[in-house]
Formats: structure tokens, C-alpha cells, sequence
């Protein structure tokens, strides 16, 4: 095809064409820098130099307001390993992220797959969401009183059975963490499941209602449909939910005030009370690091997988 | 499979199965009520409980409907003065506003930088500022505590919303840096050639665009800084700065001689700014969520 004549442009005009459109690309850029610049200063000098100097602080044995005393390599390591406390906390810890990996998921996918449709759908949904829109202190603190032994649970159970029951399931070594998590779960099931119905709604009719038509079971459906698509609305659920298990920290610090083993309850819990309770400083710098180090591994793992999940959908 | 739409059992069948789909949402729905109200029944125990006094919370069940409704009032005035609920709740109220406030504007500055403008690796820059959202809060504390005392902004107003600021800048970048790469590059094209400076065109091209997602990204920020308990206990513990959550945890201690009607009572006045929002602005903190989500 013939274009029409271009007219020829002398080169001295297209160098200077190019210098132009370099200088205003480098103008551009600091321009881009000045937008950026106020975020930058303050996420550099609150939050990454914080992390930097923890990290330090970590391999030192800074005790008092002396400053950086000497390096103490892994020394504050090696004594978190040797402490029953710490053990004791990543176990639990540990149940925190299953708990807060499987229960709000579970239910949160059964509620929705309840609600889904269903008349009232908007008004169930606020109800069941509520919780979420309160602070977790506020939600531990009102708790505490549903578990105390003449609390909400206990007075229920004695109607049931017909026996006075005073349990403080709070105060049991046995129960004080399922019983937590179980708050948990009451607060955050309502997001999971309004984040999942979410998903749910993008999940095409068409199929399902093939599927419906040539007899497929409920199950089917959901098994082999829509489950497939709702996927990796599941995995950034999950994200959410692992991370919020790991850190998990003011119902534990609100629910567990009557409490003595309260230390050892979570790592976020251990990591505040030698830190700010017993001023073991460089300590509580280096639980901060093994737990930093858990939860980005563990979210960074999780998100490898969203991603090759999404691609793989694609 | 072959079906022949005009076959009449065909037809028949098919409105059976319709009726039956609809009939089976009655027992979802007996389900759903059902648990809806065991879901209710620890605000249930709020509401009985606020109107009780200590005496009747301590000599009555639990669930029990309150005798009168005048003991709210000397509730409220008994969790306001103990806990020293007035201030915190300004000081909460600050924070929340100016801080959320500054963060959206921070990060929205940020991510027209990020996005329409020529910013070499753009990517990186990102990369940078997001870092400080991937640590668990835990790994500030200490670093902070110290240099709070170094820098004289321990106990302070201004170092609450400085950290409260810098805490919630991350995240709406993360959303504004999506949204500001959707719109249309014609506009801002056809105001720079006009002769529009790049923060006219932020100001006025960019951001009236966004304004649904910058009202969610803030109560998304609001409702964080008004929660928070852990920057707060560390770094502002005295009665002029503290939060309100510090201040309604201070009562909930164990030494603490209050009774549970007066920690209850408080526990709903803390919750009655974020509980507010959310019934009035409920369209904005689900599509909060749809954008966290995407």
C-alpha cells in the first residue's frame, strides 16, 4: 500500500524531536518522585526503618535505654528455643492458623451457600456481618462475660442440662484457646462468607443450570462448577485468615487478662509480654523476627499458589 | 441428549423442579433464622445487660430482661468518668479522621505518580512502599517504643496520627494504584495538552473520578485506627492521648473493681461510631471489601 508522501524531516529536527521528548520524560519522572514523595518518607521512616532496626536489634543484647550494646549473634535465638514458653506459644499459635484457616472458611462457605438466593438474603447478610464492624476489644471485652462462669454460656448449659454449671473457660488450660478461636470465628465468619458470596456471584448461571437440566445432584454441581471457579476467591480468603491467625493479638490480650499462663497463649501475645511486661527488649525483637518470618513465608507460599491457580483458570 | 421443548411431560416437569426449588428455600430459611438468632444472642446479653445495675446483673440470670431502663444512664456516666471516655473518644475520633485522611490523600498522591505519570520501574517504587505492610504489626513495636522516647513523641498526639498515617498508607495505594491504571488515559492526554499542571490534573481529572473507591478506602482506614489497641497501649498509655480502645481494655482488667454491666455498657459506646457508619454507608464498606477482594 501506498501512503501518501511524507514529508522528509531534516535530521537536526528529529534529535531535537528525541532530546525533547527524553528531557520531558526525565521531567515526568521527578514529577512522578514529588507525587510519590510524602508517602514514601513516611512508610520509610515509620514502618521499613523499624524493620530494619528490629532485625538489628534482634542479634544484640540491648537491655535498658543504653543504646546498641554489642552483638550477641544468635544468642537471643537460641534462648527462645530452649523456653517452654515459646514452644508452648508457637503450639498455639499453630492452632490459631488452622483454626483461622479451616473454621471461618467452612462455615463461611456453608452460610453463604445457605443464604445465597434466599429471601432476606441483604438483611441476613448485615446481620451476620455486624460482628466484624466491631472492635475486637470491644467483642473480647463483651466475651469475657459470655464465658464467665455466671456468664452467658454457663447459664445456657445449666438450663439445658438442669444442673448448675460454673465453668470458667476462660481460666482452663484446656479450654481458654478453642474458646477464643471460637470468638474469633464469631467475628470474623461474616466477612468470609459476604467475601465468598462475592465470588459466588461471579460464578455463570448458564452452566449450572446445563448441569441442573441433564440431572446432575446438588453436590455435583457444587463439587465440579462451581468450587473449581470459587477458588481463588477461597485462597485470598485463606490469606486473610492465616495472616489474622498468626497476629491474632487483642481478643488474646483482652479475653485471657485472668489468665496465668496468658504469655503463652500466641506468639504476638509472648513477643508483648516480654517485650513490654518484662523489658527484655532484644528478646522480644527476635520473637518479632521468627514470627515476621512465619507469616511472610506462609502468605507468600499461599499467594504463589493463588497465582498459578488463577493462571491455570485462565 | 435430545429435548423436545414442546413435549408437554417435558414441560411439566420442569415447572416441578421450579416449584420445588422454591419450596426448599422455607426450610433454608427456618434454618438461616435459626442460626441468625444463636448468632444474636451475645448482643442480646448487651442489650439486657446495659439497662441492668451491678446489684441486678449480680442477682439476676444473666439473660434476664432488665427490671427498668434507668439504669443506663448511671452506666454510661460510670464508664464515661472511670475510663475517661470523653477524651479518648476525641482522641480516637482524630486519629481516625485526620489519619485516614492523610493516608487516602498520601497514597492517592502516590499511586497518580505510580500510574500517569513516567516513572521508570515504576514497579519497584511500589514494591517499596507496599513492604510495609507485609510485616506483622509485631515487628514495629519495639523500634518505635525507642524511638518515640528518643524523638520526645512517646505519650504525644502527634506521634499517635504520625504512625496511624504512615500504617494505613499501604494498603490504599495497593487499591488507587489498580483504579488510576483503569481510567482512561484520554483525559488527562487532553488536559496536559490545554496546558494543565500535573496536580491540576490529579486534582481535578483524577480524583473526581475515584470517589467511590476514596469514601470506602477511608472507613476501611477509619475503622482500623478507631479498633486499634495494640499501637495504642505502647505508644500513648496516658489519659490525655490514650484510644478509646485503651481506654475501654483499662477498665476490663483484672484489678480494675467495675462491674460487667459498666465494661459492657463501655464496650457499646466504643462501638457505637464504627456501628453507625457502617448501617449508614453499608454500600461503601462492601464495596471496601470487593476492592481488598480484587
Amino acid at each position: 500500500m501506498n501512503s501518501p508522501a511524507i514529508p522528509q524531516l531534516a535530521p537536526s529536527i528529529l534529535v531535537e524531536a528525541r532530546r525533547r521528548e527524553r528531557s520531558a520524560a526525565v521531567r515526568s519522572g521527578r514529577v512522578a518522585l514529588l507525587f510519590m514523595a510524602p508517602a514514601l518518607l513516611m512508610v520509610s521512616l515509620f514502618l521499613l526503618a523499624p524493620v530494619v532496626f528490629n532485625i538489628v536489634l534482634s542479634f544484640t543484647r540491648w537491655q535498658r535505654f543504653s543504646g546498641i550494646d554489642e552483638f550477641a549473634g544468635f544468642t537471643n535465638y537460641e534462648r527462645l528455643f530452649g523456653v517452654p514458653y515459646f514452644s508452648e506459644a508457637v503450639l498455639n499459635t499453630g492452632m490459631w492458623v488452622v483454626g483461622a484457616l479451616v473454621l471461618p472458611l467452612a462455615f463461611g462457605l456453608g452460610l453463604a451457600m445457605l443464604l445465597r438466593g434466599l429471601p432476606f438474603e441483604e438483611t441476613f447478610k448485615s446481620l451476620f456481618f455486624l460482628p466484624r464492624v466491631l472492635a475486637p476489644t470491644a467483642v473480647g471485652t463483651l466475651w469475657y462475660y459470655v464465658y464467665a462462669p455466671h456468664g452467658v454460656i454457663n447459664s445456657i448449659s445449666s438450663a439445658v442440662t438442669g444442673q448448675p454449671i460454673d465453668y470458667g473457660w476462660l481460666f482452663e488450660a484446656g479450654t481458654i484457646t478453642p474458646a477464643i478461636i471460637f470468638t474469633f470465628v464469631w467475628q470474623t465468619l461474616g466477612i468470609n462468607m459476604v467475601l465468598l458470596l462475592l465470588g459466588l456471584a461471579a460464578v455463570p448461571r448458564d452452566p449450572i443450570e446445563a448441569a441442573r437440566v441433564d440431572g446432575a445432584s446438588n453436590w455435583q454441581i457444587f463439587r465440579h462448577i462451581i468450587w473449581p471457579l470459587l477458588l481463588p476467591t477461597v485462597l485470598v480468603v485463606t490469606i486473610l485468615n492465616v495472616v489474622a491467625g498468626f497476629t491474632a493479638f487483642d481478643l488474646l490480650w483482652v479475653m485471657a487478662t485472668g489468665y496465668p499462663g496468658q504469655r503463652t497463649l500466641s506468639l504476638a501475645v509472648y513477643m508483648y509480654y516480654e517485650t513490654f511486661a518484662k523489658s527484655s527488649w532484644a528478646y522480644g525483637a527476635a520473637i518479632a523476627v521468627v514470627l515476621s518470618t512465619m507469616v511472610v513465608l506462609v502468605s507468600w507460599a499461599l499467594t504463589t499458589i493463588q497465582s498459578r491457580v488463577e493462571e491455570r483458570i485462565r | 441428549m435430545g429435548v423436545n421443548v414442546e413435549d408437554p411431560d417435558f414441560i411439566r416437569e420442569l415447572m416441578a423442579r421450579e416449584r420445588r426449588g422454591h419450596a426448599h428455600s422455607t426450610p433454608r430459611l427456618v434454618i438461616a433464622l435459626a442460626l441468625l438468632i444463636a448468632y444474636l444472642v451475645p448482643f442480646y446479653y448487651l442489650f439486657v445487660t446495659v439497662f441492668k445495675s451491678t446489684d441486678e446483673y449480680l442477682s439476676s440470670g444473666v439473660l434476664d430482661l432488665p427490671r427498668s431502663v434507668t439504669p443506663l444512664l448511671d452506666n454510661i456516666v460510670q464508664a464515661w468518668t472511670r475510663a475517661g471516655m470523653g477524651q479518648a473518644a476525641f482522641n480516637s475520633l482524630s486519629y481516625g479522621l485526620l489519619g485516614s485522611a492523610f493516608a487516602v490523600a498520601l497514597a492517592s498522591a502516590a499511586a497518580y505518580g505510580l500510574t500517569r505519570l513516567r516513572l521508570r520501574s515504576a514497579n519497584s517504587w511500589f514494591m517499596v512502599i507496599f513492604a510495609g505492610t507485609l510485616f506483622p504489626f509485631q515487628m514495629y513495636l519495639v523500634p518505635l517504643f525507642f524511638g518515640y522516647q528518643r524523638v520526645s513523641l512517646m505519650n504525644s498526639w502527634l506521634g499517635m496520627l504520625l504512625i496511624y498515617t504512615a500504617i494505613c498508607i499501604p494498603f490504599p495505594l495497593l487499591v488507587l494504584r489498580n483504579y488510576f491504571g483503569g481510567i482512561g488515559r484520554e483525559i488527562d492526554e487532553a488536559a496536559r495538552i490545554e496546558g494543565a499542571s500535573e496536580w491540576r490534573v490529579f486534582v481535578s481529572m483524577i480524583l473526581p473520578n475515584a470517589k467511590g473507591p476514596l469514601l470506602a478506602l477511608f472507613l476501611l482506614q477509619f475503622t482500623f485506627i478507631w479498633n486499634d489497641l495494640l499501637f495504642s497501649s505502647i505508644l500513648a498509655s496516658s489519659p490525655e492521648v490514650r484510644s478509646i480502645m485503651t481506654a475501654l481494655q483499662s477498665l476490663q482488667g483484672t484489678y480494675a473493681s467495675t462491674g460487667p454491666n459498666v465494661v459492657v455498657t463501655a464496650s457499646l459506646i466504643s462501638s457505637i461510631p464504627t456501628v453507625v457508619l457502617f448501617v449508614l454507608l453499608r454500600k461503601y464498606f462492601m464495596s471496601g471489601l470487593q476492592l481488598a477482594h480484587n
